[in-house]
Parts: structure tokens; C-alpha cells; sequence
């Protein structure tokens, strides 16, 4: 989520591909995204890590798709319903969805990037009372590992958190855990 | 960073009832003291059964020595605590109440609970209260956004319990503004 450069999430967040088409013919580099060609023409479509998309799209060698995770599909669910999109699938185990999100907007043009913008917020607010709800009744369950309560629309939205959610939710339970507590150590002898 | 991760987030609740501890209280002592002086200040001296202001660590003291009364402060008793809890309960914002209430009254309620009128009612008041200002800062919850939240009246206790979700959550959706003509 940061742009810091020893950030590790940062790192993870480009953990991802990205749908670019060459716009020239660029010689010996047939191998990128792993063609077997010896050069690379034009207008052809390769997969390319995020991490070299950058260079790529800023020399301005290639137009990029923006991504399925942020399809339009995708935002009319979230917009739909944005608590019943799994975006741990849309993203991989431990993917980070709003980081990727977050790189991809830095790329677009200022209309798109805002729209994108918007579409990440929007679904972050609209997911964060249900994943702080979530985790502060875990948090009154007590040790994890009891009865799993609230049915299969609740279990499946804890497994479609991504992975900045999945920080969210044990920050929320660490502190509703500690605060409960500290309220309900009645009686033990003071001093 | 030597501290361990659980302690890295915020304060500890056992931290805040410490702090709570330096706030001054009345008591009427059974013993007569010299005046005693501290660093934040000089108290006593005690002399029964004139009432006198000392902090509450203090006080907690003398009282587990039986060598004093503490008196309940001036909103700590039922009608008071009432009449927040109706506001609560009928307002929307949080109603004003001492900033340190949640710590100071479960520490008298544990150690001084036969100085205090109707010690179950204030529990269950307490209680109540509690419950209610907790669904509104989940409503606050909803409102947030990048730049700033005002919740104001919140107690130091309810802040340290929302603090780590609501700055990182805050921190997170800063990163997803985009800021326009950001342009190298």
C-alpha cells in the first residue's frame, strides 16, 4: 500500500500481471512475459509482471487492459454489493486487491483514475464496518477454534477479505479482546 | 523497537487506568497526616475529618488501609449517569462526560464500593452507557474518510479501543485518494 521502498507490502502488492500491447516491434526481446519469438512485434499481447509494466507503460512502448480484478464486472458488483465481492479471489491467497488497485490508478489517466479511485473507496467504507463488526464479535467469542456463528454469507465474506482487510480485522479484535478485558476483570482484589 | 508487537498498536487499557490514578479525588481521611510533597505537587495535609482533594493513586492507598473514605466525584451517581444515558440514547453526537469516566469509576467501584450509593445500578448504568456510545463510534466507523474525523466527547478509553483500526483504515484510504496533477 505505501510507496516506501523496504515496504514489503508494497513489494507483494506488485505480485501481479498486467495485459500490456506492444506498440512497436522491439528486436531480442521475444522472451519478455515468456514468448519464444526472437522479437517482439507490434500489437502483440503479453502478460507482464507489474513491477516491469511500469517501465514499460511510462516509456510509452506499450498500451496496458486495465486488469479483471478491476473490470467493469467488478465494480458494478461492488457497486451493487460491495460486501458480497470476493476480492481474496479476484486477487489470490494474500493478495492485496487496494494495493494493486492503488498502482494500477497511479497509471491511468486522471478521468479513469479517479473513477478507479472512487471504486476503491467506496468499497473500502462500505467493507470496513461489516469487517469491524466481524471482528469484534470474534473478539467476544474468546479463544478462536469455538462454534463458527452467522451462517455461510458471514464465513464467506471473512474469506473473500483481502489482504490489507485481513490486517484490518486482528487489529480490531486485538484491541476489542484487550478492551473487553480490561472491562469485565471485575472483581479480582485491587491492590 | 523493543517493545512487543501487542504493545506497538496503542496504549493498554491497564496504562490508561495508571494514568487515570493521577487525577485528584476528595476524601475525609481517618488519620492525620503532614503535608506531603510530589513532584505533581504537594497534597494534605490531612486532618480528620476535613475533607481533602489528593490523587487518586493516593487515596486508593489509604483506603485499602481503611485510613479513609473516598468520596464519589459529582458525576458518579445514578441521577447524573441517567441523564447522560437518556442523552445518549435520544442524540445523536456523544454526550460530555469526564474524559478519564470509564477508568475512574471501575477503579472506585472495585475498591471503594461501600463508599458509593447504589453500587449495582451505577454498574448497570455504566454498563448501558457503555454499550451506547459504542454502536455510535461503529457508526463513525462508516462515516470515515481520509483527511479527518471528529467524534468529539469521546473518552480516553473508547478512543484507545477504536485508535489502531481507525488510523490504519484512515492511512489506507489515503493511499487510495488520488490526488490529481500528481504528474512527474
Amino acid at each position: 500500500m505505501e510507496d516506501d521502498y523496504f515496504s514489503i507490502e508494497a513489494i507483494l502488492a506488485e505480485n501481479q500481471k498486467l495485459q500490456c500491447t506492444f506498440k512497436y516491434d522491439i528486436a531480442d526481446m521475444g522472451h519478455i512475459g515468456g514468448g519464444n519469438e526472437r522479437d517482439l512485434k507490434a500489437l502483440s499481447k503479453r502478460q507482464i509482471p507489474l513491477w516491469l509494466a511500469y517501465t514499460i507503460i511510462y516509456s510509452d512502448w506499450a498500451d496496458f487492459t486495465i486488469p479483471t480484478p478491476f473490470s467493469s464486472k467488478v465494480r458494478n458488483a461492488l457497486k451493487a454489493e460491495s460486501r458480497s465481492v470476493r476480492l481474496s479471489s479476484l486477487v489470490g491467497a494474500g493478495g492485496l486487491w487496494y494495493g494493486f488497485g492503488k498502482t494500477i490508478m497511479e497509471m491511468l489517466s486522471d478521468d479513469q483514475g479517479l473513477e478507479l479511485s472512487e471504486t476503491l473507496t467506496k468499497a473500502f467504507v462500505a467493507r470496513l464496518t461489516e469487517i469491524v463488526d466481524q471482528a469484534q464479535h470474534f473478539a467476544a467469542l474468546g479463544a478462536a477454534g469455538s462454534s463458527r456463528p452467522g451462517g455461510d454469507a458471514t464465513s464467506a465474506f471473512r474469506e473473500g477479505l483481502d489482504g490489507t482487510e485481513r490486517e484490518l480485522f486482528s487489529l480490531a479484535q486485538e484491541s476489542t479482546r484487550r478492551s473487553k478485558k480490561w472491562y469485565e476483570d471485575h472483581n479480582k482484589a485491587r491492590r | 523497537m523493543s517493545l512487543p508487537q501487542s504493545l506497538r498498536t496503542s496504549v493498554i487499557p491497564e496504562e490508561l487506568e495508571l494514568i487515570a490514578c493521577q487525577e485528584l479525588i476528595e476524601i475525609v481521611p481517618f488519620v492525620a497526616m503532614d503535608k506531603t510533597v510530589f513532584i505533581s505537587g504537594e497534597f494534605g495535609p490531612l486532618k480528620p475529618p476535613i475533607k481533602s482533594r489528593i490523587p487518586l493513586w493516593m487515596a486508593l492507598n489509604l483506603k485499602a488501609k481503611k485510613k479513609c473514605r473516598i468520596l464519589a466525584p459529582d458525576w458518579m451517581n445514578v441521577e447524573y449517569l441517567q441523564d447522560r444515558l437518556n442523552r445518549e440514547t435520544t442524540q445523536p453526537e456523544f454526550s460530555d462526560l469526564p474524559f478519564r469516566f470509564a477508568e475512574i469509576s471501575r477503579i472506585l467501584l472495585d475498591a471503594a464500593p461501600d463508599d458509593i450509593d447504589n453500587v449495582d445500578k451505577l454498574r448497570s448504568l455504566l454498563k448501558d452507557l457503555r454499550e451506547a456510545r459504542q454502536s455510535k463510534s461503529r457508526e463513525g466507523l462508516a462515516k470515515l474518510d481520509h483527511s479527518e474525523l471528529s467524534l468529539p466527547n469521546l473518552c480516553s478509553m473508547e478512543i484507545n479501543e477504536i485508535r489502531p483500526v481507525f488510523i490504519r483504515s484512515m492511512g489506507v484510504m489515503t493511499q487510495l485518494v488520488r490526488t490529481p496533477a500528481q504528474d512527474p
